[in-house]
């Protein structure tokens, strides 16, 4: 169980947040967007990485072929 | 004292789930994903002694395999799509989760088939 994988998408979504916040206040609105999207892009890559872990295990403990 | 980390690690994803969702929203239910899948990996562990039991205890009644396996694949189709249909719920899809519980039950219904089949042809040598 490795829990860190949690805190770092934590962490991602803040940093995210935080960046999407900066940058509306400093009036750049289409970059604080792109910063959101890159953030969720790179917090999903690793969660379905994660998922697919999972999946081929189901798969090898239920003889889903 | 298992549950113990496992409740300690659904608190710790369900907090910062909360936090981040306010600022993120998409992040939140990638934290919220995150934290299922490692609570079910956890329990897959677990469940994998208990169907080596199940196996054994099957190949000493000398049932068939073969019913074993589609049970088996039932069970591990009725998971996934239970999983998969609570995170769209989770993420305000309902009628994404909705069909993703269609089309769990379509494939479950067709792995039944053949079992359905068999009991219906005992059933024929009984009758006459």
């Amino acid at each position: 169980m490795n829990i860190e994988l949690i805190f770092q998408i934590a962490g991602i979504g803040i940093l995210t947040s935080i960046f999407h916040t900066v940058l509306k206040q400093a009036g750049k609105e289409e970059y604080s967007f792109i910063a959101t999207l890159a953030g969720v892009s790179i917090a999903l890559i690793m969660v379905v990485q994660l998922l697919a872990d999972l999946l081929n295990k189901v798969k090898s403990v239920f003889f889903l072929s | 004292m298992e549950i113990l980390q496992v409740v300690g690690i659904g608190f710790v994803g369900a907090i910062l789930a909360v936090f981040i969702k306010e600022r993120n929203k998409e992040a939140a239910i990638l934290v919220s994903l995150t934290t299922g899948v490692i609570i079910f990996l956890f329990a897959l562990s677990k469940v994998e002694a208990v169907i080596d039991v199940l196996w054994k205890l099957a190949s000493s009644a000398n049932i068939n395999t073969f019913y074993l396996t589609t049970i088996l694949k039932i069970i591990g189709i009725a998971y996934i799509a239970e999983f998969g249909s609570q995170i769209c719920k989770d993420a305000g899809e309902g009628s994404v989760a909705a069909k993703i519980e269609f089309a769990a039950k379509i494939l479950i219904m067709v792995l039944a088939l053949p079992i359905l089949v068999a009991i219906l042809e005992s059933i024929l040598r009984l009758i006459p």
